[in-house]
């Protein structure tokens, strides 16, 4: 930090004065009337902010953390109350272009390191809490430690200054050591997830290295759990250990006699099933035996007997596919073709025949474009593609929405990667090759050419090469079906969902709130007959066949409404513990998401698969707001034990039906004790 | 939250017009306190329990006396404008709860500005060259006329004029005119204005909190440039007026007849020391100059104005409660209002040399709403204001000037 931003901040200032002036923003504040303190903050504001664009700006403030909370600084906020603050969003908030945004977020940080170091006693916060949370936000913000300033930061100006040199300092007071841990063990739980987009798992990776070669930084005796990390990557095998570069790597491999690549082949597919993220040198490695030991494949994909078999039969497919889209760049489509085989979607009549159209497909301009935006110019658009149609049909929990509010569009693809493959290439097929895709809406063509403009204004690029190319279509076909619904009575999604997501989504729907006045309605049918459709103690025992939209109302970690999220209901049956559970799938990066009220969302060690998420039914039952059954199969409602369901229903009260209970319901409720 | 406690031996005052940190002044001070504002104001008084009558100081008709006796009613002494557009309200309340009719009268006097300079000119009060315009014809005769009393040739530059609307305070609707071609730039419904000759010299604004008929405390704040910026005290060049300035504002007290409250006029010194009279105005200035003298003395000004108002103050509270001009001063508080230059702009950058100066202190502008900025029509409104604090005069003078050649949306 020290040679890096040496002489950008101008030295004519007078850091003296400029902390009186602090000071005095903040008497200002502290003295002012609650209903006038408003209007006293943008001076104080302005003022931290120059104090904070000083060497030894950080420092003043964190002197001042306490009576600047006291004086009101965050009243009204959510900063107000410290335990319920996100670790994850104050990336976005420190990145902020807007002053203030940034300012408050530093404010927070700086005030919850004073109450860290026992400088002051906060009321709602403990010591070990605030040091806790520290360290996920650096954890989190590790790339304003070490990394390069991104396009983020460029946009930010001056700002980044404040954000990277506040996350600096809090960095030195509290201790690099807990951050690389924290850091390691947070890749864990996402990489669990088995996410198809592991860019910013790379990078993060990437940076963990970098500080552990750095002689400057001092990481004691943290960042031993990242070995398995780091070399899964950079030497997964004992011939890249030392990360040699892949001309030398495959010099190498040209002396290697088969003993030696058989050791490679399952060094490879070793680090490759244990993390989820494929080395270049395993591309580099994958192409070599191809061309003379084509037999090692097996060993090198990991493959079980079915995945074996699959490979078998369909040999000449599968090296089409190697040729054509494996490379050094996208090597993490090796994962997504042996999770591919080994689902064995192959036997499938249509989808070899499809994935051959695949393998030779030509891209249209548009698509070869944001391919190209998002992954450069090497290799070809067409290698990004076939990378991304493996990953998503080998992994198809493991699509995310990226950074777009398209999470309907993010299901439907997730959800024909697992159950309608032949389907979800030909989707890839219409909008990779002829830039559209017509769907039919009651017999009504839609198309995506003629759409009005999707549900976003833009779809950004930090998507799978699948996702880039098809999300921008669906989207807009999605949002023009809302249109075709407009004048119907009731929530668009009971026409929409089934005409989008494909026949096997129910025609029938429930919801549980009222469209015109956003009141709950009817709640203990709803769930009565969630229990009949679903709960294999209710519904015959009879395992859920196809996956299923729903729509969940997502709370924040206080329980707050935050906003209507779709997702896949895939299985409903017993844990490890006998509790019954709901295993779904969320568009969403991260599945792993506490949405209040000890509801937390598992992602692993409950009986997950890689990429499902799950709560208990109760739990799942008191944040669903929407879903869908076969009105054929519809039964009777459930007789569901009054208890359980009393519990589900103050669930709901207690969250996200907090505003939204009917008069009547109010009124039939007489005010209980306690 | 009001937490206000209140001195019940004292008057009960009401404040016409919303204006936050006049009520914050109010709740923080010792007299008991109603606020008069429209009804948009309610939610915001009722969550904060901060005493509310509404009303609409727009709506003028035949039930305009409720509000005089609804006041009273409440036992209120004394109503206090906040804003030009209350004066007269004020003048009509006060005329009310005093049982004094001047008072009403002399309201209407202070709001109509060619009335006000007639009366100016009765109690023997220079005032420039005014007459009122009704449509562009009489501004080119004006204009013409001034001119030629200059002796000035046709093809000489002509002298300016300057053109105000009646009843808007400060530069709002202010425009300055040079030549006939100009007129034609002049909206319709801003007719009638006020024309007036422009008077070379320096221009300056003097605060004075008035309390049976004196002056409790005169200020007097030196523009550096006209709509762009001012501070206080003003340097030793203008205060050295200050005996002359005196004397000038007690001809005013007494040609206004004005007993108690506070009057903010402004003055035009030329080269040969000769003041005149512009206008004046019976509520605070524009421009935050009450926020600077709060931070060049230390006392707050909407207080002093409650103090002055309330016909229950004595002798003593005044004096007690000002400090000695220019003397007590703690240093030199400035303001400085920025207009964007650009015609296009797209965000805020505050210009280094300004916000590392040590006098800087704060600002209040805020990101650009609208790409394209308006073309500014006579002065205009500026865009926020800079504040700043310093030891030296004449350092606080050149560094407001300074700021009109910089860039502060771009």
């Amino acid at each position: 930090m020290s040679n890096s931003d040496a002489g950008s901040p101008a030295p004519v200032v007078n850091f003296d004065k400029l902390v009186q002036r602090l000071d005095d923003a903040i008497t200002a504040l502290d003295e002012s009337r609650a209903f006038a303190k408003p209007g006293k903050l943008p001076r104080l504001f302005d003022t931290v902010r120059r104090v904070l664009l000083q060497p030894g700006g950080s420092v003043a403030i964190q002197e001042r953390a306490e009576w600047i909370e006291k004086a009101g600084v965050f009243w009204g906020t959510d900063w107000a109350d410290p335990s319920i603050l996100l670790p994850s969003l104050t990336t976005h908030s420190l990145q902020s272009p807007y002053a203030d945004t940034v300012i408050i977020e530093a404010l927070s940080e700086l005030r919850l390191l004073a109450v860290a170091r026992g400088d002051y006693l906060h009321e709602s916060v403990s010591a070990e809490q605030a040091h806790h949370y520290l360290t996920q936000v650096l954890a989190i913000n590790l790339n304003m430690l070490f990394g390069e300033s991104g396009e983020a930061e460029r946009e930010q100006g001056k700002l980044a200054l404040i954000s990277r040199g506040v996350v600096q300092h809090v960095a030195k007071q509290i201790g690099y050591e807990h951050v690389i841990d924290r850091l390691i063990e947070e890749i864990w739980r996402i990489l669990q997830q088995r996410p198809i987009q592991v860019n910013s798992v790379r990078q993060m990776i990437t940076q963990i290295a970098l500080c552990r070669v750095d002689p400057n930084v001092d990481l004691g005796g943290a960042g031993q759990g990242a070995e398995r990390l780091i070399s899964s990557l950079y030497g997964p095998t004992q011939a890249c250990r030392e990360d040699p570069g892949i001309p030398v790597y495959e010099e190498r491999l040209q002396s290697m006699d088969s003993g030696a690549l058989q050791s490679e082949a399952t060094g490879f597919a070793r680090s490759m099933h244990d993390t989820g993220l494929v080395s270049p040198y395993h591309a580099a490695f994958v192409s070599y035996i191809l061309e003379k030991q084509d037999s090692m494949l097996t060993e090198a994909l990991g493959l079980s007997s079915t995945g074996r078999d699959c490979l078998l039969c369909y040999k000449d497919l599968v090296h089409e596919l190697i040729r054509e889209g494996v490379f050094p760049e996208t090597a993490q489509g090796l994962y997504g073709l042996a999770l591919l085989l080994e689902r064995g979607i192959l036997y499938q009549p249509p989808v070899a025949p499809a994935l051959w159209r695949q393998a030779r497909l030509s891209i249209c301009a548009e698509a070869r474009e944001r391919i190209q935006l998002a992954y450069g110019y090497q290799p070809q658009p067409k290698a990004w593609l076939i990378q991304g149609v493996l990953n998503m049909l080998g992994q198809p929990l493991g699509v995310g929405q990226g950074n777009n509010p398209t999470c309907q569009s993010a299901r439907a693809l997730s959800m024909w990667a697992y159950n309608d493959p032949d389907y979800l290439l030909q989707m890839v097929a219409w909008a990779a090759r002829d830039n559209e895709i017509i769907m039919h809406f009651e017999g009504q063509p839609v198309s995506s050419a003629a759409s009005r403009g999707g549900v976003a204004s833009e779809v950004t690029l930090d998507l799978d090469p699948v996702s880039l190319v098809v999300v921008p279509h669906l989207d807009r076909i999605y949002a023009e079906m809302g249109r075709m619904c407009i004048n119907r009575p009731g929530d668009p999604h009971e026409w929409v969902n089934p005409e989008f997501h494909g026949w096997s989504a129910g025609r029938g729907f429930r919801i549980n709130v009222d469209v015109a006045t956003g009141q709950l309605e009817d709640l203990e049918t709803f769930l009565r007959h969630f229990y009949a459709s679903y709960h294999p103690y209710y519904n015959g025992n009879q395992p859920l066949i196809h996956p299923q939209p729903a729509g969940v109302a997502v709370t924040d970690s206080a329980a707050r409404f935050i906003g209507w999220h779709a997702i896949t209901i895939l299985r409903v049956t017993l844990d490890p513990e006998d509790t019954m559970r709901v295993y779904f799938y969320n568009p969403n990066n991260d599945s792993g998401q506490n949405w209040g009220d000890d509801v937390v969302v598992s992602t692993a060690g409950k009986g997950e698969r890689f990429g499902e998420a799950s709560l208990t039914f109760e739990q799942f039952a008191s944040r669903l707001y929407i879903f869908h059954f076969d009105p054929l199969e519809r039964g009777e409602p459930a007789e569901v034990g009054v208890d359980e369901l009393e519990r589900v229903i103050g669930r709901v009260h207690r969250s996200w039906g907090r505003d939204r209970l009917p008069a009547e319901v109010l009124q039939a409720e007489p005010p209980r004790e306690g | 939250m009001s937490e206000q406690k209140f001195d019940s031996s004292k008057g009960y005052v009401a404040l016409l017009g919303w204006s936050l940190n006049a009520i914050e002044a109010a709740d923080k001070f010792d007299r008991r306190y109603v606020v008069v504002a429209p009804d948009w104001a309610e939610t915001y008084c009722q969550e904060h329990d901060i005493p509310y009558v509404p009303w609409n100081f727009e709506r003028l008709n035949d039930r305009s006396v409720e509000i005089a006796q609804t006041l009273k009613d409440m036992g209120v002494d004394v109503a206090i404008p906040l804003f030009e557009e209350t004066v007269e309200w004020a003048g009509a309340i006060n005329s009310v709860l005093m049982d004094q009719p001047k008072l009403f009268g002399q309201s209407l006097l202070l709001r109509d500005k060619a009335l006000m300079k007639r009366r100016a000119q009765l109690g023997g009060i220079r005032v420039g060259i005014f007459e009122e315009a009704h449509d562009k014809e009489d501004v080119v005769r004006f204009l013409k006329r001034v001119n030629q009393t200059l002796l000035k040739l046709d093809g000489d530059p002509n002298d300016p004029i300057h053109l105000k609307a009646f009843d808007k305070a400060g530069c709002l609707g202010h425009r300055v005119i040079r030549t006939p071609d100009e007129v034609d730039t002049i909206p319709e419904e801003e007719f009638p204005v006020l024309m007036e000759s422009h008077l070379d010299g320096w221009e300056f604004a003097v605060e004075a909190w008035v309390h049976n008929g004196k002056i409790a405390f005169l200020n007097i704040s030196e523009y550096v440039t006209l709509g762009y910026s001012v501070f206080v005290p003003a340097t030793p060049d203008l205060e050295y007026y200050r005996e002359q300035i005196t004397r000038e504002i007690e001809k005013l007290i007494k040609t206004f007849d004005i007993e108690f409250g506070f009057i903010h006029p402004e003055y035009f010194v030329t080269s040969d020391s000769t003041m005149y009279f512009g206008e004046v105005a019976y509520r605070p200035p524009g421009f935050k100059v009450f926020e600077l003298l709060e931070r060049a003395y230390g006392f707050n000004a909407y207080q002093a104005l409650i103090m002055t108002f309330d016909p229950k103050t004595t002798e003593e509270e005044v004096k007690a409660f000002f400090p000695k001009e220019v003397v007590d001063a703690k240093g030199y508080a400035g303001c400085f209002g920025v207009y964007p230059r650009r015609r296009v702009v797209s965000k805020l950058e505050m210009p280094e040399e300004t916000e590392n100066h040590e006098y800087f202190e704060s600002h209040e502008l805020t990101a650009p709403m609208e790409e394209t900025v308006t073309k500014r029509t006579a002065f205009g409104t500026h865009w926020g204001l800079l504040y700043f604090f310093g030891e030296d005069p004449y350092v606080m003078r050149d560094l407001l000037k300074h700021q009109e050649e910089l860039d502060f949306y771009v």
